[in-house]
């Protein structure tokens, strides 16, 4: 019987298909190749919305589809895994890079970039990474296709070669996330040679290995085995930290806004950073047979969470703006997954990826409204004239900020609650939710500064005065955007449902596997049991303690909108940062995280590598040429014997002989 | 009556010793190949002395042989020190030394 | 009797070609490589051996003749395939029909002689993977190191004459160590062995080893014997600190020297220490586990240290190729399955790899006449196509997923990881893998400066795209990068039955 997960190879196989098409005929097709790339994707979207349904009939799957190198022990092999999670993530990332792709006619094609079938071909490949990533039933085939996903992004940062900035920022992205990544190989390592497998579920997953030597008590490595499930989970961690742009390694996320803003948008949105937080879901249950882990995944998202937005205050650039949004949301994601609140994390992670899509190509269409210019204080005035981009772009703005009814209240709001529930059993949590809390603040006040600056006030230059027209390309993919964040939220609206007595939670009953028969391991219910994370409602009432959660959050978020609009809601507003005093040169500068990374890189390393290259030339080089000038001088003493005098050779030779005789002759005994 | 093997052995000492000094303190070209030729005879007396002290034939034949290879040897020495003459103008052998370092 | 075939070809083509006119001669010699690459792909395709030669495996297109009767031994002419070694075979074959196709631009003087040694080397190295008799191994071996001194020292650089003594002086040196160590090992054998024949002397090896010889007691024998026959070939690898001649070598090589000398010869190295050193003393490796691996960690991060310092493009290949061999190194010490079998994956994988790199500076040197990191940028523009191949190069070096690079780190990673050989292999193994995050520094660094920005290189004349024939074997190899890593298993399997017999001599070693 062929069913539809026999089909869903294809999902990821179709883009692929369109990288080659593109890259080997890209330059004889209309629109450079740009047509293969959306018919692909849009077979990608409906593959994927058939898997949602056919997993929303019952149905999981979990095949092996091929074995990649076979072993005595261990054989490691390509599989499929289609679980609600899965699902739900295929369609987010088919629905943005389709939407991408349409937009990057009204982007890339107007505008008449060259060396576009080189960027379809990459857009194709960088979907096909991502959709195989999403697919992976195993760890390490999700490492290959994260490794892969960071090649795209390298190669689409630096789509513009030939300026100087862009390959820099190219090269920044895929040597930090390296700098992760080797971390996550080392775990994915240890973890195959620990447990013996690498599939995430099943019976034989590593997570049942992991759990059932945790339960007899077994030690690896001189380590217990709970130790060392926390140290192999900070490790695969690593990856994560850099992929989802993460402090410490963040930094390269705000230079790769050099690529095109469509590439932003499906970096930031759907592929390469949501494929850390992703992970984190995916090998969800792994995590949460260790607290420690739990905590520190909690506390890098709390304080990335609140040190990206205060960053994304000072910002001109309007896709610097966002840049640091993205970074501060994934925060938030992290810091939901940290405390537990799995449903919650892997909600924002999807509401994120709508509104955050949006706004990233609202400010692409503002890009093309502006004539290429980024900088936020030569707009302004933009609202009467694009109405359709500035209508979507505020309701990415809305959910992005967290203003109900905005689908990314909602999510933001359960990731804060499930922190303080449980910050309220273990006050170090409260730490973490605090930072989470403070930066809800900060979030809406950079969001509507951001706003008011783009669209408000008068026009601050000739282009915001003479805007470029936009076509229905870059239309339609951000009212289909704008309608998904405003309305995403209602998937699983907790607070409603908790308070009111409703069953509309849907997401979570989707991710518990309450729909779907069979399902095991991999649900809500069963890593609630796993991490074992006490909770503590105040004043012991959940609904008390839902209604301060969302007011705290909305008023904070409110509080930081009212802000801007007094601050730059004015027909000629100025830049208040100068108010900042000291503060402002710090938060320009990113708290210095760059200059840190760039003297690890120049001022350590490579004075490091020149010093081994002089050791090298001079020490070990000289040694080797020392014991030829050694022999070469010694044998030019030797070689003035060699006189051409035959007499001299002929007493040579008579002496020799003599000397042999005697010799042989003391050797023999003759002289004793 | 035989004489002793002994006083073969001692003329061939001798006769060896005066072709090495020869060699060793000459520097006339045709000396030179004149104290060899008398080296190889001293050699030649020992194998004749010897193989009629063994009593058995090859010391003989080797003798031949080394009477064989002498020949040989004047005929290129004589070549040589022909060659010699002409370039050099003079048959002293420490004159020409460009086989050296 | 296909394996003389395959020699035979490769030495009657080499003076075919080296009497034929320089005109003709590159085409020639190429049609000439491809009947070596068509036997070997054709031998791919049917072999039948299984387990390893060394140690009573199935051998495939065995032949075994008297030769020479040296006293007490029988040497014979005594060639056989497993596991390991046809996949070198055919990287060999491969790689210099390759390398002749890339040389037809570079090479434009005394053509006949330039690719009559090439195809000799071809014959020589081809010698080198197949012979089991010690003393033939030992010929073909030597007789590799004086056609690859003579393209040196002939078609190279501007210090040619220096790399090419450098070169051929310091192997040679290693060579005659390896050599005596190895003559004293089998005389103190005794009346154990009656022939050269390396599977004998692998069998009498594991059954008890030698006696005392010369004075030297057994056990402090076979130690000095291994630790000789290490350092003998350590410097064929090379392994730091014996890796000097190589840069020499590789910038002064012309580029198909290069590709030779970094994707085969190399592995000639690797090849000796797993038929010698880790399949005869599994004993002494133990012995010697930390050492080893403690060589292996620093080739990797010194090697990869002074790859990021260089500015010329060939340095920083030839350093890059120090690094990627102290992973082979890593792998055969680890003792396990994917160990050894990735160490030897990683012979094939570094072979295609860095052959294609040097192809691809090769192509680059062709048009802007410099190697220097400093002297150019924004290549991409002006020759899109070969730098494009040169970036997934790189990015294959870099140990991309999907491509061969991968996988072998991958499996070397994995084995080394999960190995008993000593409780510190974790602590190595991470150590090692750190070596992933250098290569792409020193690679993307290098990339930025010279492909990318706006384009930058004083010439007096237009820099023109390569041609159909310095591109197409890039291709071909590009190709086979890919397919590797996307399937592993094409030559893994045979690998791993080759390499499972070594793997059980070791009581430590252990699963992954």
């Amino acid at each position: 019987m062929v069913g539809a997960f026999e089909f869903a190879p294809a999902i990821a196989l179709l883009p692929l298909a369109a990288f080659v098409v593109a890259l080997v005929f890209g330059n004889g097709m209309p629109k450079k190749g740009a047509y293969a790339g959306i018919l692909a994707t849009a077979g990608s979207l409906l593959l994927s919305l058939w898997m949602l349904a056919t997993v929303a009939g019952g149905e999981v799957y979990n095949e092996p589809l091929y074995d990649w190198a076979i072993g005595d022990e261990i054989t490691f092999h390509f599989g499929i895994l289609i679980d609600p999670l899965s699902a739900l993530m295929l369609v987010i990332v088919s629905l943005v890079a389709l939407l991408v792709h349409i937009f990057s006619l009204g982007y890339m094609n107007a505008e008449g970039e060259t060396g576009l079938p080189r960027y379809y071909a990459e857009l194709g490949l960088f979907t096909f990474s991502m959709l195989a990533f999403v697919l992976a039933d195993n760890l390490l085939m999700a490492f290959m296709f994260f490794e892969l996903v960071g090649l795209c992004s390298y190669l689409l940062i630096g789509f513009w070669f030939r300026t100087r900035s862009a390959p820099s920022a190219a090269k920044k992205a895929f040597l930090v996330t390296r700098f992760g990544d080797y971390f996550f190989l080392i775990g994915v390592v240890a973890i195959g040679a620990t447990f013996g497998t690498l599939t995430f579920a099943g019976d034989a997953s590593f997570v049942n290995e992991a759990q059932s030597a945790i339960d007899a008590g077994e030690t690896f490595h001189g380590f217990g085995a709970e130790t060392w499930v926390t140290i192999l989970g900070l490790l695969v961690l690593g990856g994560v930290i850099g992929k989802s742009a993460q402090f410490p390694l963040h930094t390269w996320l705000p230079d790769a806004m050099e690529g095109p803003t469509t590439v932003s948008a499906l970096i930031h949105a759907a592929t390469m950073v949501a494929a850390g937080v992703y992970l984190v879901a995916r090998m969800f249950g792994f995590y949460a047979l260790s607290p420690t882990a739990l905590a520190i995944i909690a506390f890098v998202g709390g304080f990335t969470a609140l040190f990206a937005a205060t960053m994304g205050v000072v910002k001109d650039d309007i896709k610097q703006v966002l840049a640091y949004s993205t970074i501060s949301q994934y925060g938030y994601m992290m810091l939901g997954l940290g405390v537990g609140g799995y449903v919650a994390g892997v909600f924002h992670l999807m509401n994120h990826a709508f509104f955050k899509a949006l706004l990233f190509l609202g400010a692409g269409a503002v890009i093309i409204l502006m004539h290429h210019e980024q900088d936020m204080w030569k707009m302004g005035g933009l609202k009467d004239k694009a109405p359709v981009t500035y209508y979507t772009f505020l309701a990415g703005a809305l959910a992005l900020a967290g203003i109900v009814p905005f689908s990314g209240f909602w999510s933001k709001d359960e990731i804060l609650y499930d922190a303080i529930i449980l910050g309220l059993e273990e006050p170090i949590f409260l730490v973490a939710y605090s930072m989470g809390l403070l930066a809800v603040f900060f979030t809406g006040f950079y969001t509507f500064r951001m706003v008011f600056l783009t669209f408000h006030g008068k026009p601050r230059s000739e282009a915001a005065r003479d805007p470029h027209p936009v076509g229905m390309n870059v239309k339609i993919p951000l009212i289909v955007l704008g309608v998904l964040a405003l309305l995403a939220g209602v998937v699983n609206l907790a607070p409603v449902g908790k308070i009111a007595g409703m069953d509309i939670m849907f997401l979570e009953y989707w991710l518990d596997g309450q729909y779907t028969e069979g399902m095991t391991g991999l649900t809500y219910s069963e890593y609630s049991d796993t991490a074992g994370l006490d909770t503590t409602y105040i004043a012991g009432s959940q609904t008390i303690t839902l209604l301060i959660a969302g007011a705290l959050a909305l008023g904070l978020a409110l509080a930081g909108a009212i802000v801007a609009h007094v601050l730059y809601n004015v027909p000629e507003p100025v830049p208040h940062t100068e108010n900042l005093g000291a503060a402002r040169e710090v938060l320009r500068s990113n708290y210095y995280q760059d200059e840190v990374q760039v003297w690890i890189a120049q001022g350590l390393a490579m004075p490091t590598a020149r010093m081994a290259d002089r050791f090298d030339q001079s020490v070990i080089d000289g040694v080797v040429n020392g014991v030829s000038s050694v022999s070469l001088f010694g044998s030019g003493g030797m070689k003035r014997l060699q006189t051409g005098v035959v007499t001299n050779y002929a007493a040579l030779i008579v002496l020799g002989f003599i000397a042999l005789v005697v010799g042989l002759g003391v050797y023999g005994g003759w002289f004793v | 009556m035989t004489v002793g093997i002994e006083y073969y052995v001692l003329l061939s000492a001798a006769l060896f010793c005066i072709g090495l000094f020869g060699v060793l303190t000459r520097r006339n070209a045709l000396m030179f190949l004149m104290s060899v030729e008398i080296m190889l005879n001293a050699a030649n007396i020992n194998l004749i002395a010897f193989a009629f002290y063994h009593g058995n034939l090859s010391g003989q034949v080797f003798a031949l042989f080394t009477m064989a290879l002498a020949a040989a040897e004047v005929a290129v020495g004589l070549g040589i020190i022909l060659v010699l003459y002409r370039n050099f103008r003079d048959v002293d052998v420490t004159v020409p030394s460009a086989m050296r370092w | 009797m296909m394996i003389e075939a395959l020699i035979a070809v490769a030495l009657v083509g080499a003076l075919v070609t080296f009497v034929a006119p320089n005109r003709i001669a590159g085409k020639l010699a190429f049609v000439i490589s491809l009947v070596p690459v068509a036997i070997s792909l054709w031998m791919f395709a049917v072999f039948d051996g299984s387990g390893n030669a060394l140690l009573d495996g199935t051998l495939a297109f065995e032949s075994q003749m008297e030769w020479i009767q040296l006293g007490d031994y029988a040497i014979t002419w005594f060639v056989g395939i497993d596991g390991i070694s046809l996949p070198l075979v055919v990287l060999t074959t491969i790689l210099v029909s390759l390398a002749i196709m890339s040389s037809w631009t570079p090479i434009d003087m005394r053509e006949s002689q330039f690719y009559g040694l090439v195809l000799f080397i071809e014959a020589n190295l081809i010698g080198v993977f197949v012979a089991l008799d010690f003393f033939l191994w030992f010929i073909f071996w030597e007789a590799v190191l004086i056609p690859m001194y003579l393209l040196i020292g002939i078609w190279g650089g501007p210090r040619r004459k220096y790399a090419a003594i450098k070169f051929f002086v310091y192997t040679n040196v290693a060579s005659l160590v390896m050599f005596g160590s190895f003559i004293a090992l089998v005389f103190a054998l005794g009346d154990g062995v009656s022939s050269f024949a390396l599977p004998e002397i692998t069998a009498a090896m594991l059954n008890g080893g030698p006696e005392s010889f010369a004075g030297i007691g057994s056990g402090t024998l076979t130690s000095l014997v291994f630790v000789a026959m290490f350092l003998g070939f350590a410097v064929k690898v090379p392994v730091v600190p014996f890796h000097t001649w190589l840069p020499d070598a590789h910038v002064e090589a012309p580029t198909p020297a290069s590709v030779l000398l970094a994707g085969v010869l190399l592995k000639m190295g690797t090849y000796a220490l797993l038929r010698f050193n880790f399949t005869m003393f599994p004993d002494q490796v133990s012995q010697f586990v930390v050492p080893i691996a403690a060589i292996a960690v620093i080739s990797v991060i010194y090697g990869a240290m002074l790859a990021l310092a260089q500015t010329d493009l060939k340095r920083i290949v030839a350093y890059s190729s120090v690094s990627s061999m102290g992973y082979v190194i890593l792998g055969l010490v680890a003792y396990t399955q994917f160990g050894i079998g990735g160490a030897t994956f990683q012979m094939v994988s570094h072979g295609l790899i860095s052959g294609l790199m040097f192809m691809a500076v090769g192509v680059i040197y062709n048009a802007t006449h410099t190697r220097m990191v400093t002297d150019m940028s924004g290549m991409a523009d002006k020759m899109p196509i070969a730098v494009g191949v040169l970036i997934a190069g790189a990015f294959g070096y870099m140990g991309l997923p999907l491509m061969s690079g991968f996988a072998a780190e991958y499996f070397i990673f994995f084995g080394a990881f999960g190995s008993e050989a000593s409780t510190y292999m974790p602590l190595f193994t991470g150590l090692a893998m750190f070596g992933i995050v250098i290569v792409a520094g020193y690679l993307l660094f290098a990339m930025q400066r010279t492909l990318f920005g706006p384009f930058r290189l004083e010439t007096d004349y237009e820099i023109r795209r390569a041609p159909l024939h310095d591109i197409a074997p890039m291709f071909v190899l590009l190709g086979l990068i890919i397919a590797l890593g996307v399937a592993p298993e094409l030559i893994f399997e045979m690998i791993t039955d080759a390499v499972d017999p070594i793997v059980d001599l070791a009581e430590f070693g252990g699963d992954a």
